[in-house]
C-alpha cells in the first residue's frame, strides 16, 4: 500500500529532474538561430542562419577544429584505457604488491584540483620542451582522465577474473592468445565504459588546454569561450550544440560497438 | 604499470613544482632563498581571504545539495525501478556536457533579460528585468552554484545508482519483506549502505568545485573572485615577482583540497567501523 502511495511522489522528482536536463538543450538550439529576441518576449522575434554561416566560414576553421578535437579526446581514451586495463592486470592479476596503494594514488588527480595541477605541470612542460604541443595536451588530459579509466578497469578485471584464461593455456592456448581470445571479450563492456569516461573528460577540458597548449592546441571547448565572454549568445549557443551533438554521435557509435560486441558473444 | 607510474609522475612534478616555487626557490627569476614569507603575505591580503571565502562557500554549498538532491533522485530512480534506458541516458547527458557549454545556456535562462526572467514578467511576478534577481556576475555567486548543481545533481545519482539499486534489491526488500516500512528500510538499510558511493562523489564534486576556474570565469563577479580565478591572474601576471605569490595560492587550494580529503577518510572510516561493528553486538 505504502509504495503505492510514495510512488507520485519519486515519479515527480523524476519529471522534474527530466525537465530541468532537458530544457538547457531546448534553449540552446532556439538561441543557435535567433536574430533578435527583445524583452520581454517568451519567443524569438525573428530568426537567422547567420550563425551557420559563421560557424561554417567564420574566423575558426569548424571541420579541422572538430577533427582534431576529435582525434586528441579518441587519443587520450585510448591510452587511459590501455594504461587502465594494464595497471588493474597487473594488479588483479599478477597480484603486484601495494595493490591497494596503486588504487589510491590513480585518485590522485581527483583530489588535486585541476587548476593546480596545470599551473605546475606547466613549469614541467616547458622545462621538457613540451609546453604549447599536442604531447603536453595529451599527457595532461591523460592525467584528468585517469582516475576513472584506472578505477573503472580495476572494476572489471577484477569480476572476470583469470580462470577462463589460465583453462585456456592449459589447453595449448598462446598467454596473448588466452587474452585476446577469452578475457578480451568479457573485458569489453568496461572498455568501452572507460573509453567513453576518458573520451569525455578530455573533449570537455578547458583549463588544462589552455595552459598545456598555450592558445596554440585548439579545440572545441576552447574556441567557443571567447563568444561566451564577448555575450554573443546565438554564436555561443551554436558551439555549444555541435559540442554537445558531436560527443552524443561519439557515445552512439560506442554504444553501437557494446551492442555488436555484446551480441557477437551469445 | 610503468606508464602509469609515469602519469602519476606528472602529477608528483607539478605538486613539486608548486611548492618549491611557492616556498620562494625559483633559480630562473633569481630566487633563491626558501621562505614562508610568500605564504604569510599572501594570507595576509584582506582580498585573498575574501577571495578563498567565496570559493568555499560556493563548493561547500553546491556540494551538499547535489549530495542531497542527488541522493533523492537516485533513490526515486531506483524505487520506480527506471534505472536503465531512457531515464540513464538523461542523467548521463550533463556528465558529458562541459562546464563552457553549461555557462552557455545559463546566461540564457537565469540572467536578468532570461527566460526565467521573462517567464516571471508573464506571470506577473515582476515588472521589469530589473525586478529579477540578479544571479549572475554578482557577489552572491547564486548562478554558479545553480550551474554546478545541474552538472553535480546527476553526477552523484550516476555515481551512487550501481550500489544503491544492487542494496534495495537484496537488504532494502529482505528487510520489507520482515515488515520495515518503504522509508524506514531506505532510512536504516538502503541508504547507509549506500553511503560510501555518496560521499566519495560528493567528495569529486567538492574539490572539483572548489578548485575549477571555468564557471566562476564566466558567471561570477569582478570583485570578489572566485580563488582559481583570482591565482590564475596572479599566475600570468608577466612581472616574474608575482610568480611565488601566485604558487603560494595553489600551494594554499592543495593544502585545503587535502583537509577536505582527510576529513572525508575519517569520516569513512568511523562510519565503516559502526556499520561493521553492529555484526559484533
Amino acid at each position: 500500500m505504502s509504495k503505492a502511495d510514495r510512488k507520485p511522489y519519486m515519479n515527480a522528482v523524476l519529471i522534474l529532474t527530466l525537465v530541468i536536463i532537458l530544457l538547457p538543450v531546448l534553449i540552446m538550439i532556439v538561441w543557435s538561430f535567433t536574430a533578435r529576441w527583445p524583452w520581454p518576449n517568451i519567443m524569438p522575434e525573428s530568426w537567422t542562419t547567420r550563425t551557420i554561416t559563421e560557424l561554417l566560414y567564420g574566423s575558426n576553421d569548424l571541420v579541422s577544429i572538430l577533427g582534431s578535437s576529435v582525434l586528441l579526446a579518441v587519443i587520450v581514451a585510448v591510452l587511459g584505457t590501455v594504461i587502465g586495463l594494464m595497471t588493474a592486470r597487473a594488479t588483479e592479476i599478477y597480484r603486484i604488491r601495494g595493490r591497494r596503494v596503486v588504487s589510491y594514488v590513480a585518485l590522485l588527480p581527483l583530489i588535486v584540483p585541476s587548476t593546480v595541477f596545470a599551473m605546475g605541470f606547466q613549469v614541467t612542460l616547458i622545462r621538457m620542451g613540451l609546453n604549447d604541443t599536442m604531447t603536453g595536451v595529451v599527457i595532461s588530459h591523460l592525467v584528468a582522465a585517469l582516475p576513472y579509466c584506472v578505477t573503472i578497469m580495476m572494476d572489471v578485471t577484477a569480476s572476470v577474473g583469470d580462470r577462463l584464461e589460465l583453462q585456456a593455456q592449459v589447453l595449448g592456448a598462446s598467454p596473448a592468445r588466452s587474452f585476446f581470445d577469452v578475457s578480451l571479450p568479457e573485458l569489453l563492456p568496461g572498455i568501452l565504459s572507460s573509453a567513453s569516461m576518458a573520451f569525455i573528460i578530455s573533449y570537455g577540458q578547458y583549463f588544462t588546454t589552455l595552459l598545456a597548449g598555450g592558445g596554440k592546441i585548439k579545440t572545441l571547448a576552447l574556441v567557443m569561450v571567447p563568444y561566451i565572454q564577448e555575450g554573443d549568445r546565438a554564436l555561443s549557443s551554436i558551439y555549444a550544440v555541435v559540442f554537445v551533438g558531436s560527443a552524443l554521435v561519439v557515445f552512439f557509435v560506442i554504444e553501437l560497438m557494446m551492442h555488436r560486441a555484446m551480441k557477437g558473444e551469445r | 604499470m610503468l606508464p602509469f607510474i609515469l602519469v602519476t609522475l606528472a602529477v608528483l612534478a607539478a605538486i613539486v613544482n608548486i611548492l618549491v616555487q611557492s616556498l620562494g626557490y625559483i633559480p630562473a627569476f633569481g630566487l633563491h632563498d626558501i621562505t614562508l614569507k610568500y605564504y604569510i603575505e599572501t594570507l595576509k591580503r584582506p582580498e585573498v581571504l575574501e577571495s578563498l571565502c567565496v570559493s568555499l562557500r560556493i563548493s561547500i554549498v553546491a556540494s551538499i545539495d547535489a549530495a542531497v538532491i542527488g541522493t533523492l533522485v537516485c533513490a526515486a530512480m531506483v524505487r520506480t525501478r527506471r534505472t536503465k534506458g531512457g531515464m540513464l541516458y538523461a542523467v548521463r547527458l550533463p556528465i558529458l556536457v562541459p562546464h563552457t557549454v553549461v555557462a552557455v545556456f545559463t546566461v540564457a535562462l537565469l540572467s536578468q533579460s532570461g527566460l526565467l526572467a521573462r517567464m516571471a514578467y508573464a506571470f506577473g511576478f515582476i515588472n521589469d528585468y530589473s525586478d529579477f534577481p540578479m544571479m549572475l556576475y554578482g557577489s552572491g555567486y547564486v548562478g554558479v552554484v545553480l550551474a554546478y548543481l545541474w552538472k553535480e545533481i546527476p553526477f552523484i545519482a550516476y555515481y551512487t545508482l550501481a550500489l544503491m539499486s544492487s542494496i534495495s534489491e537484496s537488504l532494502g526488500e529482505a528487510a520489507e519483506n520482515l515488515g520495515a516500512s518503504p522509508l524506514k528500510s531506505f532510512f536504516h538499510v538502503t541508504l547507509p549502505m549506500s553511503m560510501p558511493a555518496i560521499a566519495k562523489s560528493f567528495l569529486i564534486v567538492l574539490v572539483y568545485s572548489f578548485g575549477a576556474y571555468e564557471l566562476p570565469m564566466l558567471l561570477g563577479a569582478t570583485t570578489p573572485k572566485a580563488f582559481p580565478v583570482y591565482t590564475y591572474i596572479a599566475f600570468i601576471k608577466p612581472d616574474f615577482k608575482d610568480r611565488p605569490y601566485a604558487m603560494a595560492m595553489n600551494g594554499i587550494t592543495l593544502i585545503i583540497a587535502l583537509i577536505m580529503t582527510v576529513c572525508y577518510a575519517i569520516i569513512m572510516h568511523r562510519m565503516m567501523k559502526r556499520l561493521g561493528g553492529g555484526d559484533n553486538e
